[in-house]
């Protein structure tokens, strides 16, 4: 019987419960181009008696912890639960990818996943004048940056994007530099529930300490770990888009016209695990001159970038198409000239599908706080 | 088959930017992030395969502060059985000459067949303590062990990564001191509750009169060699900062690479 801690698997993620309808599997994005098969994996755990016979399965780590699985199951069982349990067991062992070794360690030295030193945390906000809060510096609201927005020379537009965002709303924040830590999501989702509680903690004494009320993410991975996982007591936590669809409800700050065809990704994290969907189809239609078009796999149903769940650390296997590149023969063919998304994971995804799909020179992949900075 | 391993604690220094210090003889280890050696992780999880092959006992020895435990715990945590520190103000400033005569003193009492170090250390990349151990302690040693194919009796077979892709293969009789090159096995990863589970776990302390040393063998009386200055390399000639974005960074080092012969 396989056993975590002294836990039965069976016991933990209610395996007798699954009736085996394979809905699982059917809305699992990775379903089609890598070995994983939940719905049989949910069986498999049921009969596998021992942990060795998991220590071989890389199938375990194509898993992108988008929770469609959960989300659809119609007995409620947490399949994608289930998952995480198993490389929680692998990591004991010690037995996991190399690049997610690398990963792990490097958020518990360095407090990012990237491998980065923490005092260049804060590089991307050179010359911005930003306040930073401390003791002596307050402000109304604390914009986590992210270790993705703050290190990947990508992204950092993002950031930078978000602060001119936040400006032009006239929101009063101020980030925490060079002192952020990872928010651990990612880590817990690899199976390393230890190095999350570790980063939780640290995280959830800086906000004491320094006495944070409201935070607003860039990423929806932060804002679903701190809302979610953390669930502080006291504690306001928004994604970007919340805020900003917020603030141009009560005052219109675009200037410009953007004849533009714009369609957009929901992050999974944002969108079926928070139901964060209308906020940023506001904002985008909200743009002067935009036309906006959703694509047929939209909302609930949105297909999954294969970004999440530690994927960004994970070789991928090549058994098919990646669903990013699903996503954008999609956003091609349905004649939009830009995929908006909320999300650095997503953004790095779909930006790399552009290229492997040769669409360049069609489709532009923007942050929605991109895409505002051109229309302000 | 007891095996003991020598692991060091050092600063991370490849992606941290370094400031030399004000002695002007070592960099200003403020901000560093400090980890366990390299090499001496690889030796530590070979020691463990070797242990869970052949039985036995994983003795870990460091030579360091307080902070050293952290290094310590780590080795525990990935299969060590018992962990030792060394520590005492006279071991400050010690070479690798010194730091082998404490480890020496502390390994003689103890039981081995085997002794594993790493190659070198991150930080000063002497690469002398686990020969000068080996000859202190009168056995044999390999250094730049890159695989231990079989110990049978009182042999080891063990191979040795040579310049040019050359590989050395050896009979050594044990006990022997082997010094472990990286990229010989894949060490596994240590998780928080792995280490929390060998939080509570002894780690004997040892200091200068526990094993015997005179005050004048370690430290930097006992040391060989004296440091004299530490400098960051004078930027050279011949080196061209490409600017502008990358797009234009790119197509000008396509260009240099034809012009040098680098590419077709």
């Amino acid at each position: 019987m396989l056993m975590v801690e002294n836990d039965s698997f069976y016991e933990k993620y209610e395996l007798f419960g699954c009736i085996q309808c394979g809905k699982c599997t059917g809305g699992c994005p990775v379903s089609l181009n890598s070995p994983l098969n939940i719905r049989r994996l949910m069986q498999e755990a049921l009969v596998l008696d021992d942990l060795e016979s998991i220590y071989q399965r890389d199938d375990l780590w194509a898993c992108t912890a988008c929770k469609t699985c959960t989300i659809r199951c119609p007995r409620e069982l947490r399949p994608s639960d289930l998952i995480i349990g198993m490389r929680t067991a692998l990591i004991e062992e010690g037995h996991i990818p190399k690049t997610v070794i690398e990963a792990l360690e490097s958020a518990y030295k360095y407090g990012n996943p990237w491998g980065a030193v923490k005092n260049k945390r804060s590089e991307w906000a050179q010359g911005l004048d930003l306040k930073v809060l401390s003791e002596e510096c307050h402000a109304e609201h604390l914009y986590f940056v992210c270790c993705t927005a703050a290190y990947d020379t990508r992204v950092q537009n993002v950031a930078r994007s978000m602060v001119t965002c936040f400006r032009q709303v006239g929101l009063d924040f101020a980030i925490l530099g060079n002192d952020e830590t990872c928010c651990g999501s990612e880590i817990r989702r690899m199976g390393e529930e230890g190095l999350f509680e570790m980063l939780m903690e640290q995280n959830a004494e800086s906000f004491k300490a320094l006495n944070v009320r409201s935070i607003v993410t860039t990423s929806p991975h932060c804002y679903n770990a701190m809302k979610n996982d953390y669930a502080q007591d006291g504690l306001v936590v928004r994604h970007y888009t919340q805020v900003i669809a917020e603030a141009i409800e009560k005052h219109n700050p675009f200037s410009k016209e953007m004849k533009r065809v714009i369609t957009y990704h929901d992050p999974c994290f944002l969108g079926k695990q928070n139901g964060v969907f209308d906020e940023p189809r506001e904002i985008l239609k909200s743009i002067p001159g935009v036309t906006f078009i959703d694509f047929d796999r939209s909302r609930e149903k949105s297909l999954c970038c294969e970004g999440g769940g530690g994927r960004m650390w994970v070789e991928a296997s090549d058994q098919g198409p990646r669903s990013a590149e699903i996503r954008i023969r999609d956003a091609v063919e349905m004649g939009a000239e830009i995929l908006a998304t909320a999300c650095p994971f997503c953004l790095l995804t779909l930006e790399d599908a552009v290229k492997t799909t040769g669409n360049e020179e069609k489709l532009k992949i923007l942050d929605i706080a991109e895409i505002l900075v051109e229309a302000l | 088959m007891d095996i003991i391993v020598c692991v060091k604690r050092v600063p991370e220094t490849a992606e941290a930017d370094i400031v030399i210090d004000s002695t002007g003889k070592g960099i200003d280890k403020a901000g560093l992030v400090f980890d366990i050696n390299e090499w001496d992780n690889y030796a530590v999880e070979e020691a463990v395969l070797l242990k869970e092959k052949y039985g036995g006992s994983v003795t870990v020895i460091s030579m360091g502060p307080e902070e050293s435990n952290e290094t310590l715990r780590r080795a525990l945590a990935m299969g060590g059985d018992e962990a030792i520190r060394l520590t005492d103000s006279a071991f400050a400033g010690s070479d690798g000459h010194a730091i082998a005569t404490v480890l020496s003193q502390a390994i003689k009492p103890l039981p081995y067949d085997l002794i594993l170090t790493g190659v070198q250390a991150e930080d000063d990349g002497y690469g002398q303590v686990g020969p000068t151990l080996a000859k202190m302690l009168g056995i044999n040693h390999a250094t730049v062990v890159n695989g231990i194919e079989r110990i049978e009796g009182n042999t080891a077979r063990v191979h040795r990564e040579l310049e040019g892709g050359l590989e050395e293969i050896l009979d050594l009789e044990l006990p022997a001191v082997l010094t472990i090159q990286s990229g010989i096995n894949e060490p596994r990863y240590v998780s928080i509750m792995g280490i929390r589970k060998v939080a509570k776990k002894e780690i004997k302390v040892l200091g200068l009169t526990d094993l015997g040393i005179k005050p004048d063998e370690a430290g930097e009386n006992g040391s060989k060699t004296v440091i004299e200055r530490v400098f960051l390399p004078p930027v050279g000639e011949g080196a061209e900062m490409l600017e502008g974005t990358v797009e234009n960074i790119a197509e000008r080092v396509v260009s240099i690479l034809k012009e040098k012969g680098g590419v077709a």
